[in-house]
């Protein structure tokens, strides 16, 4: 038996079937809140942005074509919330909450090691949250596996090519953040 | 190999986004430009350990409200629509003319040679909409298991009515409500809980597990809406448990009596 595609299930929440949304929820709630949480550390933030999210697809589900992909389509309106919500509360999205930083540990680790380790992630963190959120908007986006470099183009408004440009230099000025964090 | 050409062939390569054929040409150019080789392995260290960093789970809270956010806006459309149509239908009653009717036979033949014609077609989209409905139901019963569990009375209620909204249930919910009738604190939630098993007494498991729980209860109204609700389904396996009930000093005279009455009935 086949499962309806995003684009179908967004197409029938457009044309009135709006329950039908719980299942795109269902689908792309955990990435989404991992696009929003990578980009403000802050979990409550990021559920609320979620919700938003979402209330903002139904509101403008008259504009959903079919034409690009869902996926595309969701991550153009959750930059557009992120970006709202930073112009309307006056913050800026660099504010780095070290409270928030969770580590994920090899057992069978010496302590030396794993608080080494540990060292190193929340400097790479650090190192993320240093960098402008353009730039770590598009690493967070690259992380996604199934996000092909193409719809990274169209959420943030660029060609293909001019992603995959943007993303190796977001990567290298991280790269660059991160050893002087580590050389301090 | 130009500046941006590199780049963006690097960032391919580190998310193994590359072809066979052209990771192979990319590594071969890598062992004649050294210095760009160390710079991309350098990257490649940050991208492996940027995978190290871990997300949180979000919450239940953020599915109960998104759930009834999603829910209001569909109740919200449903009032709207039941009123559109009823305006529509006065606008239209001059369309019910002879004329109209030889138009819509017409419609009939022509749609029947369409659906002659597209029978795959329609096929795959009815298995693509039943699995859609599947899943549909899958997420609402994941959604009433959710508000059972919470600790507001008012979340657990709407849970037992969002229960109502099914044609059919599978055990796990059936089981969730039959522990809600055993195990609420509060009273207008088993209330509801009776209701709403009372959709599914066809169920063996359904009719079981009310008899069952008539030891269970303790607060008067619960006890007379089961026995009301034994009469009517004529249970006789109710019979034992309410016999066990009235030997309970504490009950009170007026259930005493409904009950006595039920017994007599079903007998």
């Amino acid at each position: 038996m086949q499962t309806l595609t995003d684009n179908a299930l967004m197409l029938k929440v457009k044309s009135g079937d709006i329950q039908k949304l719980g299942l795109l929820y269902e689908r792309h709630k955990k990435r989404l809140f991992g696009f929003f949480y990578n980009m403000n550390s802050d979990a409550a933030l990021s559920e609320d942005l979620v919700q938003n999210v979402f209330m903002r697809i139904l509101k403008y589900k008259h504009t959903f074509t079919g034409e690009g992909s869902f996926v595309a389509w969701m991550f153009s309106t959750a930059r557009n919330v992120n970006y709202d919500y930073y112009k309307k509360s006056k913050k800026t999205n660099n504010e780095y909450q070290i409270s928030s930083v969770e580590y994920k540990l090899d057992d069978g680790i010496s302590m030396e090691e794993s608080l080494m380790r540990n060292e190193e992630l929340k400097n790479l963190k650090k190192a993320m949250h240093k960098m402008a959120p353009e730039k770590r908007e598009i690493l967070v986006l690259s992380k996604f596996k199934e996000l092909k470099f193409s719809q990274i183009g169209e959420i943030i408004g660029c060609s293909e090519g001019a992603a995959k440009v943007k993303a190796h230099r977001a990567l290298k000025e991280l790269r660059t953040i991160y050893l002087q964090l580590e050389s301090i | 190999m130009e500046q941006e050409e590199f780049e963006r062939k690097a960032i391919e390569y580190i998310r193994g986004d590359i072809g066979e054929q052209e990771r192979i040409a990319f590594e071969a150019y890598l062992e004649g430009n050294p210095k760009q080789k160390m710079e991309l392995e350098g990257l490649m260290e940050v991208w492996s350990q940027t995978d190290k960093i871990t997300t949180p789970e979000p919450s239940e809270q953020m599915d109960i409200r998104f759930f009834e956010t999603l829910n209001a806006a569909v109740d919200k459309k449903e009032i709207k629509k039941s009123k559109g149509f009823n305006g529509l239908l006065s606008k239209f009653k001059f369309l019910w003319s002879p004329q109209f009717a030889y138009g819509i036979v017409l419609l009939g033949i022509g749609l029947s040679i369409g659906y002659f014609f597209n029978t795959d077609k329609i096929n795959n989209q009815v298995d693509a909409n039943i699995a859609s409905n599947n899943e549909a139901k899958e997420v609402r019963e994941k959604l009433v298991l959710t508000l059972l569990e919470q600790p507001s009375a008012n979340k657990r209620l709407q849970g037992v009515s969002e229960a109502n909204k099914f044609d059919k249930v599978d055990e796990t919910v059936i089981n969730a409500l039959l522990q809600t009738l055993n195990k609420d604190s509060n009273v207008n939630v088993r209330l509801a809980a009776i209701e709403s098993l009372t959709n599914y007494v066809d169920n063996p498991a359904v009719r079981q597990g009310l008899v069952q729980s008539i030891p269970n209860q303790e607060s008067p109204i619960v006890q007379v809406t089961l026995a009301n609700l034994m009469a009517a389904l004529q249970e006789k396996k109710s019979v034992e448990p309410f016999k066990k009930l009235l030997q309970n000093q504490k009950l009170d005279t007026t259930v005493k009596k409904k009950i006595e009455s039920t017994i007599q009935s079903i007998i």
